[in-house]
């Protein structure tokens, strides 16, 4: 019915940027644009910490551009545990649960992050509930597909 | 083990006291500014929910923006063009009919004063009536007539500026977004969760607080309709939207809205003081059925605040910014909570400050690699 004032614009950089990522691969031309608009876009130094292991989860990042690298404390010693490419997601465990981080995570070289905040999220579910179920069903898949990882890693490894 | 996020304590009371009080100070010197602000983001909570859904439908919010400000802008005057020769010929009348009002008041405390003095000699016995009678007489003269023609030369020099509101609402709907990023994006990396968190805060303690006043006015009007429709009391529904929205103000505008509505019940029904007990009494009865259902329910706990520095804050509020001061005073006291609280967190942080330096020492070595430092 309001068709006539969707204006045909060009797709910003950006939008195009985010379509191509898996967390947002299923939402169609509006809803990106929904989502495009509650997106802040970050930039981070090589070696800059993006947010520590034990702080309380405000937000989900997606690397736009870049690396990252997820660092634990074992006996002691920081050891980079795995690293994030462009594309990736983490830190999505803040938007399910609200829970503390569970590892540090650092820019491995200059990134650009584009970050979701539990709040916006949380909004969304409320308003654009189409658009949350969507994103919620993609963050399931993420994480199944990094359990099975683990669960593939785990049987491998020697005994 | 992290601090906790928000700073809390004495301290943080004090500050954002002090904070509500400087701020509060500084708007009863813009009242020009701040009342068509505060209107425009009262606006901006109602005509939020608009613009998300037909933004949800496809339309850009430039356009849905415009959309809604437009559609109330027609609804306001398809409104207000047939109410206007009745409003024009209540201002002319306005003054005239509030000291009739007045004169319905003072006749009603003349008749309880003699009555009570009928009832109870010892009452007689101190010339309660003509003492009483006197202290009415001189507050209505020389503190009421004088403050009533101050009062509505100031709602008049307001006026021009409220037609502000609008704007203010338009531009907040179109670019609300806007502003968060470019706030957002000032602020360094080590502090970005704890900002969106605050804004989040922020945002959440002016809707919840501003919806909820919404709210809790149509339950307000709706009860008192009821109730002074089965007293008697003429043009209920009127009366009943004034008081409360007079109750907009804290602690003091119910009483305000009950006085008004006394005044009206005693100049209409000037043989009946009954009615105006009645009436009373109905005003008593929403404000119980405020104070335990509906305010819970709506305002609630919005401001999350101790009550003791609710409480002062209210009174503060009137004191530094008189009416526009009192209603402040809450929503401002609540959002610089807010702040006060996160940045308190961020202060008592060393872990956060301690990575602010390091992002800063890396950009500083990033920008000074050709120096040779």
């Amino acid at each position: 019915m309001l068709g006539f004032l969707q204006r045909r614009r060009a797709e910003s950089p950006r939008i195009a940027q985010i379509r191509q990522l898996g967390l947002f691969a299923t939402l169609g031309p509006k809803e990106l644009r929904v989502i495009d608009s509650l997106l802040y876009e970050r930039r981070y130094l090589k070696g800059e910490v993006v947010f520590d292991d034990g702080d309380e989860g405000q937000a989900l990042y997606v690397v736009l551009s870049g690396r990252v690298m997820v660092c634990k404390e074992i006996n002691t010693v920081t050891t980079v545990v795995a690293e994030i490419p462009a594309g990736a997601l983490f830190g999505e465990l803040a938007l399910l649960d609200g829970a503390p981080r569970t590892a540090q995570v650092r820019a491995a070289e200059d990134c650009v992050l584009a970050a979701l905040s539990r709040a916006d999220f949380g909004n969304l579910l409320e308003t654009h509930a189409r658009i949350a179920s969507k994103i919620a069903l993609q963050l399931a898949r993420d994480l199944g597909h990094k359990l099975t990882a683990r669960f593939v890693t785990a049987e491998s490894r020697p005994l | 083990m992290r601090l906790p996020y928000l700073a809390s304590g004495p301290l943080v009371w004090l500050t954002t006291m002090a904070i509500t009080t400087v701020l509060l100070v500084a708007s009863s010197k813009a009242l020009w500014l701040v009342v068509p602000f505060l209107l425009a983001i009262i606006l901006y909570y109602m005509l939020y929910p608009v613009v998300r859904r037909l933004v949800l439908s496809g339309v850009n919010r430039e356009t849905a923006a415009l959309l809604v400000a437009a559609g109330v802008t027609i609804l306001a005057v398809a409104v207000m063009v047939p109410l206007l020769p009745w409003l024009a010929a209540q201002s002319l009348a306005g003054e005239e009919t509030m000291y009739r009002y007045l004169a319905g008041g003072r006749t009603l405390i003349d008749r309880t004063l003699e009555t009570l003095e009928a009832q109870f000699s010892f009452l007689r016995r101190l010339n309660f009536h003509a003492e009483m009678g006197k202290m009415a007489a001189d507050f209505g003269d020389n503190f009421l007539q004088k403050k009533i023609g101050e009062t509505l030369l100031k709602a008049a020099a307001w006026l021009p500026s409220l037609l502000l509101a609008p704007f203010f609402a338009f531009f907040l709907l179109r670019d609300g977004r806007v502003f968060v990023d470019a706030l957002a994006s000032g602020v360094p990396n080590a502090f970005f969760e704890r900002t969106i968190y605050m804004f989040h805060r922020v945002d959440a303690t002016a809707r919840n607080y501003f919806q909820g006043l919404l709210k809790l006015t149509v339950i307000d009007t709706v009860v008192l309709t009821i109730g002074l429709w089965l007293v008697g009391v003429p043009t209920a529904p009127v009366l009943a939207l004034i008081a409360a929205l007079l109750a907009w103000i804290p602690v003091v505008g119910s009483v305000i809205g009950c006085v008004l509505v006394m005044l009206i019940a005693a100049t209409e029904f000037p043989t009946d003081p009954w009615i105006v007990y009645a009436t009373v009494g109905v005003f008593a009865f929403a404000r119980l059925l405020d104070n335990f259902f509906f305010i819970p329910l709506t305002v609630g706990r919005s401001i999350q605040m101790h009550p003791l520095p609710v409480v002062l804050m209210v009174f503060i509020g009137g004191t530094v910014a008189g009416v526009p001061g009192l209603i402040l005073a809450l929503p401002l006291a609540g959002v610089v909570s807010a702040v006060v609280g996160t940045v308190g967190g961020i202060v008592q942080d060393p872990r956060l400050r301690a990575r602010h330096a390091y992002a800063k020492a890396l950009q500083k070595e990033r920008v000074s690699v050709d120096f040779g430092l």
